[in-house]
């Protein structure tokens, strides 16, 4: 056939055409006109142009966080991932670092006046980053946006839902330039570790430009300030030179040490992973456990952990049959061997749970130890509870009923619900996991209908508070009481336990209330508490100065690059 | 006659967008799952009445008709309404992540017929030779490959092994673009920027190789099918007998109508390229529509995800349309 030589000639210069087409657009060096700035060289180290094209010197750092934040507006948003972003831009009063507890940082002092009052001492000679001076009007408008019912006006008017956070905060006033005076509704012992989570604005500028106008160009005290924004995917930061320092407690003091910061947010893990690889970014967050072993052993990069605070239970309905009988949870207890889980699912990055608590809690119960394997004890204890293998068909049963329940968890969790069936199987009990999207298995949780859940739930204030009135306090609708109580577990005196230690100033009261109601709740099990994972991070070898931060903070004012 | 009959066709685009919407709007609200508890999240302490107070504020306390009409009042003087979660108008978050989606989706349309129609037509060509073969392979292998894999598996070796082109994102950071359409490369031919241009294209490859890879799969076998036919017909065989060269047999005569069926099937890919490409946005990290939907409905957040969905509703009226006029040109028997 003649022809055909004609027409595959046709096509295959189409073809080519069309791959030149793409090949221009690979990885040859191009010189640019003299107009557009600097020469574009190609390496496979760097993808920013910009670290290229600038001046030497000029350092840049791109962080790739696991999410996009929701709002770059300190009072409006309820999410991790807005404030890491927010408080390389934002100071607050006060700050945390994850070993030491809380350090002033726009305040020099803070006093209780009486078990309601709270003086504030603010520090003088900081600028914000337009160069206005912060003052106590600052702080006062700070919080009133904060604690007012709808007082963000735009889009349309709405109530910051961050005041939940500082709910018991009735007033703030201003005594004198540097001095602010807050009134709480009664004593609330965890006031300074909520304070770091709120972060002051400037008032003059604010009610000049309006909410709208201030998210559009942010200001703030932090060591950055704000350059620009793609959306809320990309956002790039520069030093701000007039940076009051930072926390004097907390070395080092001055402004950041890199010029120019990029967060990005990249969902994908494994597309995170290569990034950093690829040395198209410098620091990543949220490196699942699988991946951490391969970056450990990969070229120019570092891997690091940090305390956990999502520790993992997996709650057991106390008001349904056979999780009714206390034997039953200790006995599933003692049947899960979490140190193989730690080992083989994380990679020796997690930590058993002893109690209800993370270990990491400022009020965990040191005597308190995780109940240990023993499948023995397990099988004598479901024994007593009358669950024996009659039948010798391999699973227990009772009354002619084989002892068979499903384990409720979400995708993310997966992993370690089946890990757990399996285990239990070998005591004779027949799990099977079923998986869920939240929103879907929330109100059958909360109406006591399903049996067994794994699951976690946030632990990041190092307090009780915020975490075991909304896990293991008897739910009320309505209220912040029991709202992640998956166990229906539901007792008076842990309860009483629970409530007096929101309000109990003194910390070695505390720690009896809270001590005697984690000691309860270990031996009434209303969950197998399984274990802690620990918060995994990564860097290029260039990057110094930076650990990874319980609360998923990256200080970036910290951290160098070499 | 053709521009009124395009006007009537883009007109009756807003029964169907608002249909869609309300039916959204009550599948939603009957799904379970409450916004509110979404939000407070796991973990954090929650003041009392604070969740009444946000469920009152986006009005889920009311009954159902009244919020429907709360909705179609906003609707009626174009207002989208608010994001729960994000707290900026449900327009803006579209109008900015729109064009993103866009761009991907039209780079993996232009990648899906750039490589459909050359192998498509060998194949048919030369049926059952062993570029045939391989060609129909390489198509099965393409439509039952999961993007997720193709995609990382693309970024481990172009970005991460041969360090040829990025990783993620749509633009290397520093390049200046200034942003006309939203379409980065668009814009930086607009603006003469060369330094966007080439980093734009750059990050364009992979996500459209990959988006594009099972349409053109898709592609390459119908077209491949409906030349086949053509080349059957009596039409066909009286071209050749009066002596015109295959080559204009084949590409002047039997490809216009082999494009018939193609172009329908082009029209529903690009309805799954604008909608379906949730998974290739993650991988990417791509700013588009897509990741946003699939969060909107995690969270449930209702005012995203229904203007959203008005937005697909209008896209797919739209691409229906394009296919529907460019079947009039290939076809003048065919009327709008």
């Amino acid at each position: 056939m003649s022809h055909l030589p004609t027409l595959l000639r046709t096509v295959l210069v189409m073809v080519l055409l069309a791959t030149t087409a793409l090949a221009c657009a690979g990885p040859a060096p191009t010189p640019a006109p003299a107009s557009a700035p600097a020469p574009v060289q190609e390496s496979a180290t760097a993808e920013s142009v910009a670290a290229e094209a600038q001046p030497a010197g000029r350092q840049l750092l791109v962080v790739a966080m696991p999410s996009a934040p929701t709002s770059i507006d300190p009072a409006d948003h309820r999410n991790r991932e807005s404030e890491t972003v927010i408080r390389n831009m934002f100071d607050g009063l006060v700050t945390r670092d994850t070993e030491s507890g809380v350090h002033m940082e726009l305040a020099t002092a803070i006093n209780w006046l009486d078990d309601q009052t709270l003086e504030i001492k603010l520090r003088e000679g900081v600028k914000f980053h337009d160069g206005s001076a912060m003052t106590a009007d600052d702080v006062v408008f700070t919080f009133e946006r904060i604690i007012k019912e709808n007082a963000i006006e735009f889009p349309e008017a709405h109530t910051s839902p961050r005041k939940g956070l500082i709910a018991p905060l009735v007033s703030v006033e201003k005594q004198d330039d540097t001095t602010v005076i807050m009134h709480f509704s009664g004593p609330w012992p965890v006031a300074l570790q909520m304070l770091v989570h709120q972060q002051i604005l400037p008032k003059a500028y604010l009610e000049k430009v309006g909410t709208e106008g201030f998210l559009k160009n942010p200001i703030g005290a932090g060591p950055f300030k704000f350059v620009s924004a793609k959306g809320m995917d990309e956002f790039v930061m520069a030093r701000y030179d007039d940076y009051h320092g930072g926390a004097p407690d907390l070395e080092p003091v001055g402004p950041a040490c890199v010029d120019e910061v990029v967060f990005r947010a990249i969902p994908e893990a494994s597309t995170r992973v290569a990034a950093l690889l690829a040395g198209e970014v410098d620091i990543i967050q949220g490196v699942p456990a699988d991946l951490a072993d391969t970056l450990a052993g990969s070229e120019g990069v570092q891997i690091k952990t940090g305390p956990g605070t999502r520790p993992l239970w997996m709650e057991l309905n106390v008001n349904l049959a056979p999780f009714d009988d206390v034997k039953v949870r200790q006995a599933l207890n003692y049947a899960v061997d979490k140190d193989l889980l730690v080992e083989m699912l994380y990679g020796g990055r997690a930590v058993v749970l002893p109690g209800v608590l993370s270990p990491y809690n400022n009020y965990a119960d040191p005597d308190l130890k995780p109940y240990p394997y023993d499948k023995d004890k397990a099988s004598a204890l479901l024994k007593e509870a009358g669950w024996d293998d009659a039948n010798n068909d391999g699973t227990l049963d009772k009354d002619g009923r084989p002892f068979a329940f499903v384990i409720d968890t979400q995708e993310v969790t997966r992993q370690i619900a089946e890990a757990v069936a399996s285990q239990l199987r070998d005591v004779g009990i027949e799990a099977s996991v079923r998986i869920w999207e939240y929103s879907v298995i929330l109100p059958k949780l909360l109406a006591g209908e399903r049996q067994a859940y794994v699951g976690d739930w946030g632990d990041s204030a190092f307090d009780p508070v915020g975490h075991m009135e909304a896990k293991w306090h008897g739910y009320v609708q309505g209220e912040s009481y029991g709202r992640g109580n998956f166990s229906t577990y539901d007792n008076p005196r842990v309860n009483e336990l629970i409530v007096a230690g929101e309000t109990q100033a003194d910390p070695e009261a505390r720690k009896k209330v809270y001590y005697e109601a984690q000691q309860i709740l270990h031996e009434e099990a209303p969950a197998v508490f399984l274990l802690l994972p620990e918060v995994i991070e990564a860097a290029r070898d260039r990057v110094v100065g930076w650990t990874p931060a319980a609360d998923g903070r990256v200080n970036l004012h910290d951290v160098c690059v070499k | 006659m053709r521009a009124t009959k395009i006007l009537e066709r883009l007109l009756a685009a807003l029964p169907i967008m608002l249909g869609v919407a309300v039916l959204v709007f009550l599948f939603m609200r009957l799904t379970p799952g409450d916004p509110v508890d979404i939000m407070m999240g796991q973990g954090g302490a929650v003041s009392p009445g604070e969740m009444a107070q946000l469920r009152s504020e986006f009005h889920l306390d009311e009954p159902l008709h009244i919020q429907l009409g709360y909705f179609l009042g906003d609707l009626l003087r174009g207002d989208l309404g608010y994001s729960y979660v994000q707290k900026r108008a449900v327009a803006e978050l579209i109008g900015e992540r729109l064009p993103a989606t866009i761009e991907m989706a039209l780079g993996a349309l232009f990648f899906a017929l750039l490589v459909s129609f050359p192998i498509g037509i060998i194949s048919a060509v030369r049926q059952n030779s062993p570029v045939d073969r391989l060609s129909m392979a390489g198509a099965f292998v393409g439509i039952s490959m999961p993007e997720f894999w193709f995609g990382i598996l693309l970024i481990l070796l172009f970005a991460v092994q041969l360090g040829w082109l990025p990783v993620s994102g749509r633009i290397a950071h520093g390049t200046g673009l200034q942003e006309i359409t939203g379409l980065y490369v668009l814009d930086s031919l607009l603006t003469g920027n060369r330094v966007a241009l080439v980093s734009s294209l750059k990050h364009l490859v992979l996500p459209s190789v990959t988006l594009g890879a099972g349409a053109a799969a898709v592609l390459a076998r119908v077209l491949r099918s409906s030349l086949i036919e053509t080349l059957r017909t009596d039409y066909v065989t009286l071209a050749r007998a009066k002596g015109a060269s295959e080559n204009r047999v084949v590409l002047k005569h039997a490809l216009r109508n082999a494009l018939i069926p193609t172009v329908t099937v082009v029209g529903l890919q690009i309805g799954s390229l604008l909608g379906g490409n949730m998974i290739v946005e993650t991988v990417f990290s791509w700013p588009g529509l897509g990741r946003l939907v699939v969060n909107a409905i995690f969270g449930r957040d209702f005012p995203l995800i229904q203007g959203a969905v008005m937005i697909y509703a209008l896209t797919f009226v739209v691409a229906n349309l394009i296919v529907d006029v460019l079947y009039t040109y290939l076809n003048p028997k065919i009327t709008l």
